[in-house]
């Protein structure tokens, strides 16, 4: 399974090579260029804004004309960003419920996907509807009741009451429940022929091929956790629990005196690690797009 | 094999995160009690705050001073969110448990329905008692729900309009004489609206405010008389003659004298501390932060009259209070924390390092505060305001009558209706919301 069914594809890139001749194909690409350019200069725009004003002092920031490269750099205000709260203790904090809801996920994601997609019992239609169905309940309105759940269980202030709620993941499991039902049966049955238990067949070759199904939802939970801010301040009161979402509200103040420059260098701080993860996955997408070979 | 061992490493590291989270539910359970008593008698409070920046900085030394002051109680003060985030956790922890001792809270008395919180009323005439008169009545109005005092002032704050001396100049206006009523508003903000550039786009406006609130709306209101809500708070009374006129000058405004532009409230403070923006309605509380951001001459002024009725400005800010505990020396705990709080020495201080008001009617007679303001003359602007300062009554439906102003607002700058019909819509609905929550 881990030889590629089909080479990447050489003929193609002799092909992209006379398509570049073409000079209508050329103008079409040009301007898909252009919109490609367009959509990648608004996404990157705020960020580079961010950086700019991250270095700016109070008086530069809301100065008009804008300045897109700050006059006097003023680094000092990330030291002040860092020593303003307990960043480090956040950044740990937020990783790891980032990092073990992402692992959680996965793995129960990818268990139940594969009992709906590929196993038969009673009930299965019904409870797949019920699981769907979860994900229509916004979370304003379970945010109480999850609140006392885990009151109860003792678990506020505790790291699994940051992470167990979010092991489950109905939206995962649809996700890839639809990635496993593209297997081919035939697939499961030689596996299965030659000796193959189910478990086998679901790490050894379900998620070796559906990986960039798997890519996606780690992506869309660690994302999603490291982002999150009502939950973690509603089930922390101490210091050393909260996350870094919290950390970064604390520079907003109610009523006028934020310092914007300071904000936006803890900001940058923040955002750094989920764009190197968004990478890293994003190099495992295009990686096993490439390795898979079924396709088609 | 390998990958089964992988899946049972896994499950395993699972497993030790859950373990290990169970270490920390036994150090967290007393600080969730909200507070504790030591056997010599020590006790430690938790405080929740909900000011972030400079101010949160501010309650942060205020705690570490009362900490230092004495030994008996220890208080751990944590910040919750702002003023809506700390509703939610505080919503959250009355229904569930694991409330604080003592929070900082905005709309405080509303939770005197509750049940979880001691009146701070019952408080101020008992052993430790606080004098109530050395504050201003407005103050307590402000804390008050049902006739009862539910929550102590603390920081408080009233709207001001700030005001570019620069662009004042430049148009010709005498910076030393900001206007004094919405129609000298009106004259002002004509000359200040212009287009600077000359290509048909007006880029520099007369007037506005800093963000779509209610309270600005409700200050407009006041001014020209009109009520909020009845004695009884059955019904609200903002589509009288009197806000009717007022909702139909911010429409006008908009529409007719062109001197603001239509729901740009949330951009109004960047294009103030741009340059772009001649007056802006905003709160006290950002006058320090407004000084350090603004690199031109800024201005301070009283809000508005309308014509020559006297002003009425309403209050705003947050209070502290009490949550009820079994023990009640841990209340009075909390009640002597509190008094540290809102003491005179913590209010000026609280006053010179944030932009709050200092919260004593005799505080404009403190030495340290005339020789604060000699440096700071903006600083004083809201402290002359206060006495026309006024307190919405803080009743059940407050927030929805909040929203249905809110709209209101932005309807009239998008002239989707005239004044009187939104405002008796607006009243429709929030009776309507006031008779089911009475009804329940």
């Amino acid at each position: 399974m881990n030889e590629p069914l089909l080479k990447p594809t050489e003929g193609k890139r002799n092909a992209g090579a006379a398509y570049w001749h073409r000079p209508r194909a050329m103008l079409t690409n040009a301007l898909w260029y252009l919109v490609l350019g367009l959509v990648a200069a608004a996404v990157i725009l705020p960020f580079i804004w961010m950086l700019s004003t991250s270095l700016k002092d109070a008086q530069e920031v809301f100065s008009y004309p804008p300045t897109w490269i700050p006059r006097a750099w003023r680094w000092q205000n990330y030291l002040d960003a860092w020593t303003a709260a307990p960043f480090a203790r956040y950044f740990f904090n937020s990783f790891f419920i980032a990092a073990a809801v992402t692992l959680g996920q996965l793995i129960s994601c990818s268990l139940a996907a594969f009992a709906f997609a590929r196993m038969e019992f009673r009930g299965k239609q019904f409870l797949f509807a019920l699981f769907l169905s979860t994900t229509m309940i916004s979370t304003q309105v379970t945010l109480v009741p999850s609140y006392l759940i885990v009151k109860n269980l003792g678990w506020i202030d505790t790291y699994q009451g940051l992470i167990i709620p979010f092991i489950a993941n109905a939206f995962g499991v649809f996700m890839i429940r639809q990635a496993f039902m593209t297997l081919p049966r035939e697939l499961e049955d030689a596996a299965r022929l030659d000796g193959c238990g189910r478990l086998r067949f679901l790490s050894q070759i379900a998620i070796p091929l559906c990986r960039p199904v798997l890519a996606a939802q780690a992506l869309f939970a660690f994302m999603g956790n490291w982002n999150s801010y009502l939950w973690p301040l509603i089930v922390t009161n101490r210091q050393e629990m909260r996350t870094l979402q919290i950390g970064l509200r604390y520079f907003v103040s109610q009523e006028g005196g934020t310092q914007w420059g300071v904000y936006m260098a803890a900001t940058v701080m923040v955002t750094i690690p989920v764009i190197l993860f968004y990478f890293l996955v994003q190099k495992g997408f295009v990686e096993s797009l490439a390795t898979t070979g079924l396709k088609g | 094999m390998k990958q089964k061992l992988i899946t049972i490493g896994m499950l395993l590291v699972l497993l030790a995160i859950s373990a290990c989270g169970g270490g920390q539910a036994a150090t967290g359970g007393a600080a969730a009690s909200g507070a504790q008593i030591d056997s010599s008698g020590h006790i430690t409070l938790e405080f929740w705050f909900a000011l972030g920046g400079d101010s949160g900085k501010a309650v942060e030394d205020l705690v570490t001073q009362f900490n230092q002051s004495q030994n008996n109680i220890t208080v751990n003060a944590t910040y919750q969110g702002g003023y809506a985030a700390m509703m939610a956790k505080v919503w959250s922890a009355v229904s569930g448990g694991g409330l604080p001792a003592v929070a900082q809270v905005g709309a405080a008395p509303l939770l005197g329905s509750t049940g979880s919180i001691v009146a701070i009323e019952d408080l101020l005439n008992g052993e430790n008692s606080f004098d109530r008169s050395q504050i201003p009545e407005v103050f307590w109005d402000y804390n008050r729900a049902g006739g009862k005092i539910w929550s102590m002032p603390f920081n408080q704050s009233v709207p001001v309009m700030f005001y570019n001396r620069d662009l004042f100049k430049a148009a010709g206006l005498d910076p030393d004489a900001p206007p004094q009523t919405w129609d000298e508003v009106i004259e002002y903000g004509k000359k200040l609206t212009q287009d600077t550039d000359g290509n048909g786009a007006i880029d520099q406006w007369g007037f506005n405010t800093a963000e779509d609130n209610h309270w600005y709306l409700s200050a407009m209101l006041l001014s020209n008389g009109a009520q909020i809500v009845n004695a009884e708070e059955t019904e609200v009374l903002y589509n009288s003659p009197e806000g009717v006129a007022m909702l139909a000058l911010w429409g006008d405004m908009v529409n007719t004298y062109k001197i603001m532009p239509p729901n740009q409230h949330n951009e109004a403070k960047g294009d103030f501390l741009a340059g772009k923006l001649g007056m802006l309605l905003d709160s006290s509380a950002g006058i320090p932060s407004m000084e350090s951001d603004s690199n031109f001459d800024l201005g301070v002024a009283m809000l508005p009259a309308a014509g020559d009725q006297p002003r009425r400005i309403p209050v705003g800010g947050a209070s502290l209070l009490i949550f009820k505990n079994a023990n009640t020396e841990i209340e009075q705990a909390a009640w002597t924390f509190i008094q540290f709080m809102v003491s005179k020495e913590s209010s000026l201080f609280l006053s010179t390092h944030t932009g709050y008001l200092p919260i004593y009617t005799s505080a404009a007679d403190w030495p340290e505060l005339q020789s604060y303001w000699e440096e700071h003359p903006n600083r004083r602007v809201p402290v002359d305001q206060l006495q026309f300062a006024v307190a919405i009554p803080e009743f059940p439906a407050l927030g929805t009558s909040d929203t249905e102003l809110r709209n209101a607002m932005q309807a009239i700058e998008l002239n989707q209706g005239d004044a009187q019909t939104l405002l008796d819509a607006a009243k429709v609905a929030v009776d309507k919301s006031i008779a089911e929550g009475s009804s329940q």
